[in-house]
């Protein structure tokens, strides 16, 4: 298929782009721009961080889970593209070297990449962004400290890229909803590729041919937020750092889950239409939307239906979605209740979940009136507690009242024991989980980040 | 700050300095070229296909498939694989390994290379290489360390440590009023460096060209022109950056051999890059450790024994136990002691020196048993040390050849804020009612010199230009050695050119042990001196210098002009001297080693003290590190900046070996079942919050002629205990194996 897009603010266009081919060994191997590194060809280092623009902004994504035809009609500066026309170094790059921020060096060209896109956005949250590219001579400290010196320098002009408003859409590439419903009706064995954050790694790691493809990039209306007084509607394709933001005001425990379970690059890239759809047992969206109660929009043809996110999940691997359908969407209640998500992981950020519970309990006077729980990792699905939930309803808000819950959990999961976590361990926590609902409710501070460092 | 060293041993205007390192520009435009940057012309890529299990024998290859591939163009097989006259058996350095080169169809461990495939493009060959669809003859793996036949290790050099022992250990038992009798387990790790192994192989004739990230680009060519049966002289390697090291880039490990083997058999050039799963295979790792411990004290709580005794994996097939016992060896005094090291063989690659081999793992067991002995005599961790504070060498009696340990310590201590730590565990929460501990530990490091040459030349304009193969992993080496070469001259470092990390070169030596400032600075510094010593006798000699008649003996150089010492109204610019003997360049050479009398005669390490706190939520059980201080005395500091930044990152690595690095054994298959970023652990900067690094000044007028200890290594000494003993301090709980694991905590 062929693909254009901007490179370094020069036009390039790629007549013979397999729907596969990322853009990082296009870059390296046919492009011969060296400079952006492979350090795992799966999105866990960063070093081949990339920045890509469109026309809702600027992005900093990862080149190795990147297909080129998600680039059509954008724009794409690698490191060599972070200096100006004449050679002139970007402030982000003359701040890392005067800070030390480079040592070994392989991690530099996509550390440069991540602090010129937080720079460019003015973002001063400099450990989140920075929190997807890994140095193993580990010389955090002086890159933060150049992020930091870096901040007040005006932004080099030519990293404003302009782009076409929208790009060339052919049926693997459709341009929006309509026409994706009509597409994947006449091809319903494509793979429907929204980030490629999973999808990638069928490619890069699994090594699987993945012959036909349906890109949703181009699908501008289903990257859409819509909020009404009650609610609040995501597209499928809306990207998780803008689900982040979005739901932050209105549950700021499921935003901040969302902070740490994938780095600045991947929540870039992921939407929360794939996380739901790809129906792993460890997504961590589903487990808060079961608890708050959202509704999921399929489509298929013209065909519309909606049912409770708990309810798509029929199976392991096994959802229920027909040939040909699609996740157009998701709406969010706005006043659900209570909501608190707790991830455990072995590393605190950017790790697949042990476990992650949602709770959302409801309480008056003292006594538990409703109560929606809901796992992930605990179960073939991501799956509500309903015995620990019947056994809440009606029981005081009480460390004894809560007892009962705990033990019920007992029945409502057997879980298994993997290389995160055994069995034992994963119920443990799901009911510590909940320990710390009641706990923080009544007043205990228990969020870890409220240390102070 | 006082200088004991010789006053004409020209140091200050360079070295000392916070220098911005030379290659910052290079590094962060992406302009700085790495190994797997390099695709030449007519190029073949080549894959190898790693064994999914770990013991047994391949029992079929679907050669007919792969080579059926479009694009496909070789398969090597042991059944085709072409003569290598090296034997592979051999070790043919003093670091090497054996290697796996498709010698037969044995699987010895998982990842192991059982074939590979070449292919015009990479996709090609890695098509082809999954098209060889191995199928095998599995037997039972062994991959776990608790279940394995322990053996006495027999001493031999690397990888088989010698144990030592001094006093009478029964009595040393009898006499202890308390004591402790502890086992601590260490994780298997692995390098990882951020840049996976590659190599590109090029022969013309029989000269054979290498771009290959390499710690020790002479060693290495003595290697390869080995296993070719080449002059060692045909083999050229250009490695001029590398993307981290730690240990297992200084030896060609098979799948290199294998890559050049295809480049000689297909006449063209070969380019292999492992992927970031095969780093878990036959490229080294950090062995697993099993450690017992016992200590006694008396009355005064003096130490009366150290008994040590370190259980390493190994592979089943050759020989690198982790030293970790040695590293009881020369901290603390007690009336006796005993290191002992004994391995078991495992099916898994043969791991290798990784940073701070031996030192890492045996100070995480140590530090933490002696935590608990200060426990068990109810003082302070950093008085119970003080207590036991060696004054010389432990068994040999040697003094130090200096040590600011003490110094370390106190400045640790109030710069962490420890006193007042209450003594009892769990007796300390913050405001959001989390566990909050502090523990410590002591860091020290040996510091070995290897042997290194230099070339100095003073061209006539009056600038220089140093050479020598050093290398730079990260570290900084091409800022440092610039900075001592600079000051060897008395130039400015702007007036000094500086070539490294290419075999041509004078020999640099070894890019590892924390040895490599030390020693290739050292010949940079004599290849300096030798072009002062030439100047002086050159000026001495010239009626029409104003240093005629003084003797060569008496001159210094600064600022680029040499002074007869002592009478700063006698001096000349080089140029000028130059100019007069007809303008052509001077050339100096020089070596550095250290002298085994010196080495006879002191204990030499580098020390340090850290200080930990963490921080630990009492239902889940999460941990955070939440500060780090480490104070260290490592001699000279060529460059403070490039020091703090080696400092901070081994602090790092320790918080990684505390609560992070382990990789997990299929007991089925043997197979690694975390082999990537994503399950395997290493820290990011949001696992990372505050630390703070001070050096000690030291000055040490035996160790080298710079006073050089080097800091490469000692960082993750004495971290890893120091957090286990936080852990401790916050929950109560002695958890003795690493990583600390959340349901380790749970379930104390």
């Amino acid at each position: 298929m062929e693909i254009s897009f901007l490179l370094n603010g020069e036009r390039v266009t790629v007549a013979d782009a397999a729907p596969t081919e990322t853009l990082l060994d296009w870059l390296r191997e046919r492009r011969g721009l060296k400079g952006t590194k492979e350090g795992c060809n799966e999105g866990d280092c960063g070093a081949c961080t990339v920045m890509v623009t469109d026309a809702t902004g600027r992005k900093a994504l990862n080149a190795c889970i990147l297909f080129l035809p998600q680039l059509e009609g954008k724009a794409v500066r690698t490191v060599e593209g972070l200096s100006g026309p004449q050679g002139e170094v970007h402030p982000v790059q003359q701040a890392l070297v005067d800070h030390h921020g480079s040592q070994c060096g392989f991690c530099t060209p996509g550390i440069a990449v991540s602090m010129a896109v937080a720079h460019a956005d003015g973002d001063a949250a400099t450990d989140d962004r920075l929190a997807g590219n890994l140095c193993r001579c580990t010389g955090y400290a002086p890159i933060i400290r150049a992020a930091e010196a870096a901040a007040q320098d005006p932004v080099p002009d030519w990293m404003n890229d302009r782009v076409d408003a929208r790009g060339d859409h052919a049926p693997h590439r459709p341009g929006s909803a309509d026409a994706l419903a009509a597409a994947y009706l006449a091809d319903p064995d494509a793979v429907l590729v929204a980030g490629a954050t999973d999808v990638g790694l069928w490619v890069t790691k699994q090594l699987r041919q993945v012959d036909k493809v349906i890109f949703l990039d181009g699908c501008a209306d289903l990257k859409n937020i819509e909020e009404t007084g009650t609610d609040i509607r995501f597209g499928a394709m809306v990207d998780m750092n803008r689900v982040r933001a979005a739901i932050a005001p209105l549950y700021p425990s499921y935003a901040e889950m969302i902070r740490r379970y994938g780095s600045y690059q991947v929540r870039g890239a992921a939407t929360i239409g794939g996380n739901i759809a790809n129906g792993s047992p460890i997504g961590d969206n589903p487990p808060a939307l079961i608890a708050l109660g959202a509704t999921l929009h399929l489509r298929k043809g013209d065909v519309r239906r909606s049912l409770p996110v708990q309810d798509f999940f029929i199976d392991y691997g096994k959802q229920d979605r027909a040939p040909g359908e699609f996740v157009e969407g998701v709406t969010i209640p706005k006043q659900a209740g209570p909501l608190k998500v707790y991830k455990l992981s072995k590393r605190f950020d950017q790790d697949i979940s042990a476990v992650c519970g949602a709770f959302n309990i409801l309480v008056e006077d003292g006594t538990v009136t409703a109560a929606r729980i809901a796992f992930g990792g605990m179960a073939g699905t991501p799956k509500r507690a309903t015995e620990a939930e019947a056994a809440l309803i009606g029981a005081p808000w009480t460390e004894a009242g809560i007892a009962a819950a705990q033990a019920a959990m007992a029945e409502d999961f057997r879980p298994l024991s993997d290389m995160r976590a055994s069995a034992a361990y994963r119920l443990g926590t799901a009911q510590a989980m909940l320990m710390r609902a009641w706990a923080e409710d009544t007043g205990l501070e228990t969020n870890v980040l409220g240390i102070a460092s | 700050m006082p200088d004991t060293l010789d006053r004409t041993i020209r140091f200050g205007s360079n070295s000392g300095q916070p220098m911005t390192r030379r290659d910052g520009i290079a590094k962060v435009t992406g302009a700085a070229t790495f190994t797997a940057d390099n695709t030449p012309d007519n190029v073949l890529h080549a894959v190898y296909v790693p064994a999914t299990i770990a013991r047994g024998r391949v029992t079929s290859l679907d050669v007919a498939a792969a080579e059926a591939h479009p694009g496909v163009t070789h398969v090597l097989t042991p059944a085709n694989r072409p003569h290598l006259h090296g034997d592979p058996e051999a070790k043919p350095t003093m670091f090497s390994f054996r290697i796996e080169v498709l010698q037969d169809d044995t699987v010895r461990y998982a990842g192991q290379p059982v074939a590979m495939v070449l292919g015009e493009t990479l996709e090609a060959a890695t098509e082809g290489a999954r098209l060889l669809a191995p199928t095998y003859e599995m037997a039972p793996p062994r991959v776990d360390l608790d279940r394995a036949e322990p053996y006495d290790v027999e001493p031999g050099g690397f990888g088989r440590p010698t144990g030592a022992s001094h006093g009478d250990i029964d009595a040393g038992h009898r006499a202890a009023v308390k004591s402790v009798d502890v086992t601590y387990s260490t994780a298997p790790q692995y390098h990882n460096a951020m840049e996976t192994h590659a190599i590109v192989a090029a022969w013309d004739g029989d000269k054979l060209h290498l771009d290959v990230p390499t710690q020790a680009l002479s060693m290495s060519c003595a290697a390869y022109a080995s296993f070719f049966d080449i002059p060692v002289e045909n083999v050229t390697i250009n490695s001029p950056y590398l993307g981290g090291g730690f240990g297992s880039k200084a030896v060609p490990i098979g799948p290199n051999i294998l890559a050049i083997l295809a480049a000689r058999m297909t006449g063209r050039p070969v380019k292999l890059m492992l992927t970031r799963q095969q780093m878990f295979g036959p490229t080294g790792h950090r062995g697993a450790t099993r450690q017992r411990l016992r200590l006694g004290i008396d009355e005064d709580a003096s130490l009366t024994v150290i008994d040590h005794d370190s259980l390493s994996e190994t592979s089943s097939f050759d020989d690198f136990h982790e030293p970790a016992a040695g590293a009881s060896q020369g901290l603390y005094a007690a009336g006796a002691l005993r290191s002992v090291h004994r391995g078991a063989r495992l099916d898994i690659g043969t791991p290798g020196a990784m940073r701070a081999p031996g030192e890492a793992s045996g100070s995480a067991a140590l530090e933490c048993a002696m935590d608990e002995m200060a426990e068990a005599a109810g003082m302070d961790p950093l008085e119970f040390r003080l207590k036991n504070y060696a004054e010389t060498e432990p068994g040999t009696g040697r003094p130090y050849s200096s040590k600011a340990l003490r110094d370390c310590y106190l400045q640790g201590a109030e710069r962490f804020g420890w006193a007042g730590r209450p003594l009892a565990p769990r007796q300390m929460r913050d405001e959001n009612g989390l566990l909050t501990g502090w523990g410590m530990g002591t860091a020290l490091f040996p510091c070995p010199m290897f042997m290194a040459e230099a070339r100095a030349t003073l061209r006539a304009d009056g600038s220089a230009l140093f050479e020598t193969s050093a290398v730079d992993m990260g570290q900084g080496a091409l800022t440092a050695l610039a900075q001592i070469a600079a000051d060897s001259l008395g130039l400015p470092v702007d007036n000094v050119e500086f070539r490294a990390g290419h075999s041509s070169l004078p020999d640099g030596g070894v890019a590892g042990g924390s040895g490599h400032t030390a020693t290739a600075g050292g010949a940079l510094h004599a290849a300096g001196s030798d072009v002062i010593r030439q100047l002086g006798e050159m000026a001495a000699a010239d009626p029409a210098s104003p240093l005629h008649g003084a003797g060569n003996a008496s001159f210094v150089a600064r600022h680029g002009r040499l002074y007869v010492d002592g009478d700063d109204s006698r001096s000349e610019p080089f140029a000028d001297i130059l100019s007069r003997a007809g303008g052509a360049d001077l050339v100096g050479s020089g070596s550095a080693s250290r002298p085994p009398e010196t080495a006879a005669q002191y204990a030499m390490y580098s020390h340090g003290a850290v200080f930990a706190e963490v921080k630990v939520d009492p239902d889940l059980c999460q941990v955070q590190v939440t500060r780090l201080v480490g104070a260290f005395a490592a001699g000279r500091i060529i460059n403070p900046k490039l020091a703090d930044s080696q400092l901070l990152g081994g602090l790092i690595w320790g918080i990684s070996f505390a609560l992070h690095e382990e990789a997990h054994h299929d007991p089925v298959t043997g197979r690694i079942v975390n082999a990537d970023f994503a399950g395997y652990h290493v820290p990011v900067n949001a696992d990372v919050r505050g630390l703070e690094v001070l050096t000690v000044h030291e000055d040490d007028p035996h160790v080298n002629l710079l006073g050089i200890k080097g800091v490469g290594e000692i960082g993750i000494v004495g971290t890893v205990g120091a957090i286990g003993n936080a852990i401790w301090h916050a929950t109560g709980h002695r958890i003795r194996r690493f990583p600390i694991r959340i349901e380790d905590l749970l379930k104390a």
